[in-house]
């Protein structure tokens, strides 16, 4: 099956892996607290994307894709143009690599983040996986 | 650049010197720009304890400004740890002070014939009577200092006991815990007798092109602000990498000999964060902010730990009690000890004790991991150069020689490994190998580039963070960068792209410099000083790794791997343009930079 990032199918797809990977069951067991990913326009994309997963002790509880900032703030909010994005999708562009050149920006308390670093890498693995087609 | 004030201990006389405008503009500033200053007087035979041994203090053309992370100054001379080339910048805001005095430094030569302070009022230097603050710790003497004088706005870089005692890994240290760490200066200004130098100034720093100059620091700072980097510095201080580190096999355990310890989540900078943290301190107009501000069960509001202290009191100890951490670094402090050496030649110590080369008998009292009343005690002991400690003063080269184990420490050149592990970031290999003043992390963080802060605008790519000769020009090339960094005198924290650096030290010195050129300053810096250091013995010979760093770990993510070392400076020597045989700047290189007049003092 073709699963084109991105796309509704796609978020549903991640959604999917993410409740079904052991690995990443295993290492995001800890993990509490939804992501925002603000997906800024470039490239083949025309329209700014907003795509929320809310992320709980190793399991997806829920994804949804909005037209706006929610007005809840999420745990995390992820932004990048889609040009980064779809190298990050490609493994063209490591995250990390991503955050420390100024390529994505990351809002929210930095102190859970860095100590989670590898829950949020193996989230991207998970993406990663489940991409079969990337608009271009 | 304004004059710099010569100031000659052991007669009292003062004079301005003047730099000739062709070096500001080959070496900018900081650190380059002390090694041209330095370059005749640096020899083989100096004593860096001797009154001829210089202490010259320099700012950058952008120190003092408003600029992003440019409050600091570096000073530089002959380590007495490694007796090669010296420098150690530090931040706070005595180096942005002393350019509001008139000058962009100070070089101290001489001896003065009993403890003094100096006392730099704008333009006036005063000798003043150190007699009252002589054995002082470095925050007392501080305080002392300030109602000394008590003239409002003061600020006072100052020595602690261990400088005053030669202890060879001794720093400087203002606006309460600010340090010049590394390479020992302090004890050089102990030499002297020269106990503090306070600075009061009102004048302007000069700016070439001010109107240019004021938008472009804006968006820097702006930019510095939104900046995921700045922010994790911001809020969890420079320990907020810990985790990240140690998840790569980064960070050092158990005086670089252990693989997983548990307790790194416990002291990292997240941790402070969630825990004991107050508040945050910045140097002067930094919007990074990057100082801690914990307070303890005592209530009293504290310095809290950066990175380096945390992991050398932490992990290299296998100790996970973030209090004790902030105590043995304050205590550092307030001695006047760099926290990185102190904290190594201890682990050395322990490490000793559990191999049986030394003994409670040697000690005086028992070392095992974990325990850290030891560490305090030895801490205090070197200070002193008391019993144990009087040898642990002179470093952990002459400590482990001493027990007939010199490789057992974990240093380069006399200068103890900071704590970043090239087991699991392998740039670090040839970083350490190579850096001009020994084993120093910050002559290029390239931990931040194996970790993929590679920054294409300087020539740097991202390669991986066990690779081997492939990544050598790469360190290269952020050496050079670094270089620059030093001699602006640039915060390393300031994640600001290089065009925007080289926008703005145009706009201030009235250059057309681009990215290439300036790299081009800071490779002619950097080369300059591996001359100084030739020609103060330095060879192909010096660069290298201590035993331990060359051993793989049995356990942790950076399991079974070692850098190849000799390849990867095969591959540098060449990228560098040094002979393989000597690691010497080879005579094409030399005129390529424009030093065609050093060749004949390393080419004989």
């Amino acid at each position: 099956m073709t699963v084109k990032f991105p796309s509704p199918e796609w978020l549903q797809t991640l959604y999917e892996k993410l409740n079904s990977d052991e690995r990443y069951a295993q290492i995001a067991r800890k993990w509490e607290g939804d992501i925002l990913v603000v997906i800024e326009p470039s490239g083949p994309l025309n329209e700014k994307l907003f795509y929320y997963l809310d992320l709980w002790h190793g399991k997806c509880r829920k994804t949804e894709i909005l037209k706006d900032l929610p007005s809840i703030k999420p745990k995390f909010i992820l932004t990048s143009n889609y040009e980064n994005i779809s190298h990050i999708m490609k493994n063209k562009l490591d995250p990390m690599q991503a955050m420390l050149t100024r390529k994505l920006q990351v809002h929210g308390s930095m102190a859970y983040m860095m100590r989670n670093v590898p829950t949020v890498l193996d989230f991207v693995r998970c993406a990663r996986e489940v991409t079969t087609e990337i608009l271009s | 650049m304004q004059p710099i004030l010569k100031v000659n201990l052991t007669t009292g006389e003062t004079s301005e010197y003047i730099i000739p405008i062709e070096w500001e503009r080959d070496y900018i500033g900081g650190a380059s720009l002390a090694a041209r200053m330095l370059y005749p007087i640096l020899t083989a035979d100096l004593d860096p304890f001797s009154p001829e041994s210089p202490l010259l203090f320099l700012n950058g053309p952008l120190s003092g400004t408003a600029g992003p992370t440019v409050g600091r100054f570096v000073v530089c001379g002959k380590s007495p740890a490694t007796r090669l080339w010296a420098e150690s910048n530090c931040g706070g805001f005595w180096g942005p002070e002393l350019r509001f005095c008139g000058y962009d430094g100070l070089w101290i030569t001489g001896k003065a014939r009993k403890p003094v302070y100096l006392w730099l009022n704008d333009g006036q230097l005063t000798f003043r009577d150190a007699a009252a603050v002589w054995g002082k710790d470095t925050y007392e003497a501080q305080s002392v200092i300030k109602s000394d004088i008590g003239v409002p706005g003061i600020h006072v870089l100052t020595i602690g006991p261990a400088g005053e005692k030669g202890v060879k890994f001794a720093g400087m240290y203002c606006d309460h815990g600010r340090a010049a760490g590394r390479t020992g200066l302090g004890s050089v200004a102990g030499s002297k007798n020269l106990k503090a130098i306070a600075v009061k100034g009102t004048k302007k720093i000069p700016l070439t092109h001010p109107i240019d100059f004021a938008p472009l620091r804006s968006a820097s700072n702006r930019f510095l602000r939104e900046d995921t980097v700045s922010q994790v510095i911001h809020e969890l201080g420079t320990a907020g990498i810990a985790n990240y580190s140690d998840y790569l096999g980064g960070t050092p355990k158990k005086y670089y000999h252990q693989g997983i310890f548990e307790g790194v989540d416990k002291v990292s900078g997240s941790a402070m964060a969630e825990t004991i943290l107050t508040g945050v301190s910045a140097c002067h107009a930094c919007v990074v902010a990057c100082g801690r501000v914990v307070r303890l069960e005592d209530g009293e509001k504290r310095k809290g730990p950066e990175y380096e202290t945390i992991i050398g009191f932490g992990p290299n100890f296998l100790n996970d009690d973030l209090a004790v951490i902030v105590r043995l670094g304050e205590i550092c402090d307030r001695l006047g000890m760099d926290t990185i050496s102190a904290s190594n030649i201890i682990g050395l110590a322990y490490h000793l004790f559990e191999k049986g080369i030394i003994s409670e008998q040697d000690i005086g009292f028992a070392l095992r991991w974990g325990e850290m009343s030891g560490v305090e005690k030895l801490l205090n002991l070197m200070a002193r150069r008391e019993g144990i400690g009087n040898i642990m003063a002179d470093g952990s080269r002459q400590f482990g020689a001493h027990f007939g184990a010199e490789d057992e420490a974990v240093q380069v050149n006399g200068l103890e490994v900071a704590y970043h592990d090239p087991r699991g970031v392998s740039g670090m290999a040839l970083v350490y190998a190579t850096s001009p003043r020994g084993a120093c992390h910050n002559k290029s963080d390239y931990f931040l580039v194996d970790w993929g802060q590679a920054d294409t605008s300087i020539g740097v790519q991202f390669i991986g963070r066990q690779a081997g000769a492939e990544k050598s020009a790469n360190v290269a090339h952020h050496q050079d960068w670094r270089s620059v960094c030093d001699s602006l005198v640039m915060c390393l924290f300031g994640n600001v792209p290089a065009e925007m650096v080289a926008g703005l030290v145009n706009a201030a010195c009235g250059y057309d410099y681009n990215v290439n050129d300036l790299l081009r300053c800071g490779e002619r810096g950097w080369n300059l000083k591996r001359i100084i250091n030739n020609r103060m013995g330095l060879t192909s010979s010096n660069d290298k790794l201590p035993k331990a760093l060359l051993q793989p770990l049995a356990d942790g993510p950076a399991a079974g791997y070692v850098p190849p070392l000799e390849e990867m400076l095969t591959a540098y020597y060449q990228a560098r343009g040094w002979d393989p045989e000597t690691g010497k700047p080879t005579p094409k290189k030399l005129a390529e930079l424009g030093l065609e007049w050093v060749a004949q003092d390393i080419w004989k």
